[in-house]
């Protein structure tokens, strides 16, 4: 039994690219902090997210959400503005392995795109996510869904916090990776 | 009592003959304006007129951030291009290999002729005075009302005048030349004023050197800066001019002068400006040494051909030390440099040669620098912050001066190079 | 039961039998990053190891600059120094700095890619390495960072699609517009997770440039890397660059003739027509024919995907059939990838002539590929561009952007309007 997250849902369609999460104007800065201000600014009709995003609110979005650059931008500034999970059907390969790396979870869940489509799941709903199980609740539409779990490597390095404590504990431990 | 050139030629383009410190208004034969062309037809708008007085008038060069750096700039230039059509304006130069810097490709195009006034929305376009035409800087708002009017209020200036004799030296260059008159007059010491350079000194410097030393005009603070136009100036113009009405106007021998200054070219040295001002002169010897991060020869000062060559005799067969930026003053300079091979012997030494443009002169982009960074530039402007980060540091110098900085990673006087 | 050529190249990495869908540590034979991301790499790697932290090889790192080369402002130049301080610091000898160009061109140019390396760079490009089977992927600055601290990195062993490509291009029609016409075909996510080996006469017979545009839009199908085994004049190239063991490489990571393959798929490229990829996705794939006529107001031709010599010569050819004009109102910017090609075009005289008609010729960087580089355009303003992605907004908001061939592109300019090259070449 996990605990409960809730919070409301920003939700996106498929193909979501990390120019539309993150644009690369502001590709310049290094400090994660102030990457929340930039986010989503060129994705059409979610231009307030920045300023309206509470955090604990949901990021849902369909399919293959982060394709394109390899920018780590795209993960921080959605992690730094206090959303805690990103809830996608799937992810694309590299916006994935930096969620990841930095400890930060990432749900695939079966039949978003289509349940995003449908508007079983729209801008505003009421979620109830349990990270443990997966199990995720839309409390405003009644529509249940779930996420799927992640291998034993992606679990253990999302469990250190990312991959440097990964490895720095695995070091500490003196195992060698692999 | 005889006339300056500034009484000759406001007199001429007032219709009566004029004094200095009198007031009158004239029609500008050319208004040039370049990226902020956009906000000026906003301003030009609120007035309420329509149309442009003569919209043939106006040469729009767009060179501040080309091709568009960011959507802001690239936002700026359509507005200019909207405008421009609008107007029926034909003198539009856009993002092209047809353009360049605006104060070298208003010369090369023929816009810049002897006697006639021109006002720019640019400090420095008082380059033209190598041709011999009154050209000054103004604002935005004063260039929006121009547009309106097709007039424009000058006080007739108070003149200096500078007299160079004799040769410069091998290894030394014009701007050595107008960095140590800027270090001596100082950043106000020209305030208002008309610089006319006099001398065989002035007499023997190609149209290209006459124009940095004009071009610097305004760093002492200068109305306009110009020199007696001759055989080069006439040649240089032949078969390009926009206009007819013009003519070679030039001082009287007993013109009266606000001040008077005169050189000897044959004891100029290599010399810098040191941050964070112009008039911050330094002969070479006492800089030598100082490591440098980045080297940049380009813009309106001395981005011409023969500058690019002086820099590749230097940096010929060997290899920069330091990122070294070049970016040539015009399309035309750039194909003159790739012809005769200057461009190839500069990208074998290592340089990076950017399209023409302003580039980083004033930090828009091609070679931002960062905090702590120091520039070797043969750019007109030093000042705090202008091409980057506010804790970067300039250092103004000549083509050969920055070419033989970059071989080293340290200033270097270019006689030992 | 055989391997596939990836599951060579990541046994090698990792010293063990690989499965496909599990995860390996692999030894990475090179760690790369670019002005972009890099400083983020260095100040993670300072950070994570409290600014005492040596990095495993600096032999095997390397930092290239071409995202914003020259830098467009001081935040850029700060990064820029950042990296070049960095590298001072831990022996990294490596530093292709603002006058070469595009990393992955820089890299393969310099001879440091092999195939069979595993190469991570802050690219999401990177992938375009496959085109001499390097296994080059684009990772964060976690990676990165993390990577330097010991040499190795954790890879799911991804499933391999084989795509075979036969016959010969009809004139006017070219590897862009077959990798177009794919993107098409299997849409954004199509590659997800897995690994693509292009075989078949037409990858055999084709040039360096050519197999560099094909894999580098991969990751605009999210795959994970798409791989040609070098042969011939590219096999030559390749051993002159980067030493004779490239050849035994090749010899080992040899795809086995029983090799799993998820599927294969066959394109016969002898009756393929110009392609484009429409406003505001890669995968949003139209024939020219069926844009043809839409007005552009800029045509770019460069990038990772197609900015090499051949690239351009090919575009060159077109405007020569064209009479060496562009469209009055149209801005053209051709970007080479690297110095080394910048200087080919130079001394063959190319440049003059692009000059010649009016067209914008920069130094080498990604260009226009970024935002705030050349070529940004106003809202209203329509584009097309030869690089990979056309993203809403990508390169200024409220403008949109066909991705063309460099052929079609060049059309374009020619006509100012969306044109099919054949209308040009094939008089």
């Amino acid at each position: 039994m996990g605990e409960t997250l809730k919070g409301r849902a920003w939700v996106f369609s498929d193909d979501v690219d990390t120019d539309l999460i993150y644009h690369n104007k502001y590709l310049a800065e290094t400090d994660p902090r102030k990457m929340p201000q930039y986010s989503f600014e060129y994705y059409p009709g979610k231009e307030n997210f920045a300023k309206e995003i509470k955090p604990g609110d949901f990021v849902v979005a369909g399919k293959n959400f982060g394709c394109g650059s390899s920018r780590e931008h795209a993960v921080y500034c959605l992690k730094e503005a206090g959303v805690p999970v990103i809830l996608a059907e799937t992810c694309s390969r590299i916006y994935y392995r930096n969620a990841v790396n930095n400890g930060y979870p990432v749900l695939f869940v079966k039949g978003l795109s289509d349940a995003i489509k449908a508007g079983k799941i729209k801008d505003g709903d009421s979620l109830e996510v349990e990270l443990a199980n997966g199990s995720i609740k839309d409390v405003t539409s009644g529509e249940t869904f779930r996420g799927d779990a992640v291998s034993d490597l992606e679990r253990d390095i999302m469990a250190a916090g990312g991959l440097i404590p990964y490895l720095k504990s695995k070091k500490k431990a003196g195992e060698r990776d692999g | 009592m005889g006339k300056t050139f500034a009484e000759k030629a406001l007199g001429r383009a007032a219709g009566h003959p004029v004094s200095a410190n009198e007031v009158v208004t004239v029609e500008p034969d050319f208004c040039v304006s370049h990226d902020n062309t956009g906000p000026i037809s906003r301003t030009f708008k609120k007035i309420g007129v329509k149309r442009v007085w003569k919209p043939e008038r106006l040469v729009v060069i767009l060179d501040h951030g080309v091709p568009a750096p960011s959507s802001e700039h690239a936002v700026n230039h359509k507005e200019a291009r909207e405008f421009m059509k609008e107007q029926s304006a034909p003198h539009f130069y856009d993002v092209s290999s047809e353009s360049g810097v605006c104060h070298q490709k208003f010369p090369e195009d023929g816009f810049a002729l002897p006697g006639q006034i021109v006002i720019g929305s640019d400090s420095h376009t008082c380059t033209y005075g190598a041709f011999g035409t009154f050209a000054t800087g103004i604002g935005r708002t004063e260039m929006a009302a121009a547009w309106a009017t097709g007039g424009i209020w000058l006080k007739v200036p108070e003149s200096v005048k500078i007299t160079a004799t004799g040769a410069l030296k091998p290894g030394v260059s014009a701007k050595d030349f107008i960095l140590k008159v800027i270090g001596d007059v100082k950043s106000d010491g020209a305030d208002y004023m008309s610089v006319e350079f006099h001398g065989d000194g002035i007499e023997n410097m190609s149209v290209s050197e006459r124009m940095t030393l004009c071009n610097m005009g305004i760093e002492m603070g200068a109305k306009n800066a110009v020199c007696e136009p001759d055989r080069k100036v006439l040649d240089f113009i032949n078969g390009k001019e926009k206009s007819s009405d013009w003519e070679i106007l030039w001082a009287d021998p007993d013109a009266a002068y606000a001040r008077e200054l005169k050189y000897d070219l044959g004891g100029i040295v290599p010399g810098v400006a040191k941050p964070h001002t112009v008039d911050n002169y330094a002969p070479i010897g006492e800089v030598k040494g100082r490591k440098i991060d980045q080297v940049f020869i380009g813009t309106c000062t001395n981005g011409r051909l023969d500058d690019l060559r002086a820099a590749a005799a230097i940096l010929k067969g060997r290899r920069v030390a330091v990122r070294t930026i070049v970016i040539p003053a015009s399309w035309n300079i750039y194909r003159g440099a790739m012809r005769d091979g200057t461009l190839d012997t500069l990208l074998d030494a290592g340089c990076i040669v950017c399209n023409p443009g302003c580039g980083p002169c004033l930090g828009a982009h091609m070679g931002a620098l960062a905090p702590g960074e120091v520039c070797v530039s043969a750019a007109n402007r030093n000042f705090k912050g202008r091409m980057g980060d506010k804790e970067s540091f300039i250092y103004l110098a000549s083509p050969r001066t920055t070419a033989a900085s970059a071989l080293t990673g340290a200033i270097t006087d270019p006689r030992e190079a | 039961m055989g391997k596939t050529m990836v599951m060579k190249i990541m046994e090698r990495a990792a010293h063990k039998e690989v499965h496909a869908g599990e995860r390996v540590w692999c030894d990475i034979d090179r760690s790369t990053a670019r002005d972009f991301g890099g400083a983020n790499c260095a100040l993670q790697f300072d950070e994570i190891t409290e600014n005492r932290g040596r990095v495993w090889n600096p032999d095997k790192i390397a930092f290239t600059f071409d995202l914003q080369a020259p830098s467009h402002s001081e935040k850029v130049a700060n990064n820029q120094k950042i990296i070049r301080e960095f590298a001072k610091r831990q022996g990294i000898t490596r530093v292709y700095d603002i006058n070469h160009g595009i990393g992955q061109h820089v890299m393969l140019e310099d001879g440091i890619v092999k195939p069979g390396d595993v190469i991570l760079g802050t690219d999401s490009h990177m992938n375009l390495l496959g085109a001499v089977a390097a296994f080059a992927t684009g990772v964060g600055n976690t990676d990165i960072a993390a990577s330097w601290l010991n040499g190795t990195n954790w890879f799911r062993v991804p499933e391999t699609m084989k795509i075979e490509i036969n016959g010969e291009f009809p004139r006017g029609v070219s590897m862009r517009d077959l990798l177009t016409k794919i993107v098409g075909d299997l849409g954004a996510g199509g590659l997800d997770f897995l690994a693509a080996e292009f075989c078949g006469d037409a990858i055999e017979r084709s040039t360096l440039a050519e197999r560099i545009t094909l894999c580098s839009m991969v990751t605009e199908m999210s795959g994970k890397i798409g791989l040609i085994l070098p042969n011939g004049p590219v096999l030559e190239w390749l051993a002159d660059r980067a030493g004779g063991e490239v050849r035994e490489r090749v010899a080992a990571i040899k795809p086995d003739d029983d090799a799993p393959y998820i599927s294969v798929l066959k394109y016969d490229v002898s009756k393929l027509e110009p392609m484009a990829s429409c406003p505001d996705a890669p995968d949003n794939v139209k024939p020219v024919r069926e844009i043809a006529g839409v007005k552009i107001d800029q045509v770019h031709i460069g990038s990772c995907t197609n900015g090499r010599y051949e690239d351009i010569a090919a575009a060159y050819d077109v405007l020569e059939r064209g009479g060496f004009r562009t469209a009055p109102g149209v801005r053209v910017i051709i970007t080479p990838a690297t110095t080394e090609v910048m200087k080919r075009c130079a001394r063959e005289g190319m440049i003059e002539k692009f000059l010649d008609a009016g067209i914008v010729f920069t130094n080498p960087t990604c260009s226009l590929c970024t935002a705030e580089h050349y070529g940004a355009l106003p809202g209203g303003d329509v584009g097309c561009s030869t690089t990979n992605r056309n993203f809403i907004g990508k390169v200024g908001k409220g403008s949109h952007t066909y991705l063309l061939s460099p052929m079609t592109a060049m059309a374009t300019a020619v006509r100012g309007v969306i044109t099919d090259p054949r209308e040009i070449v094939c008089k």
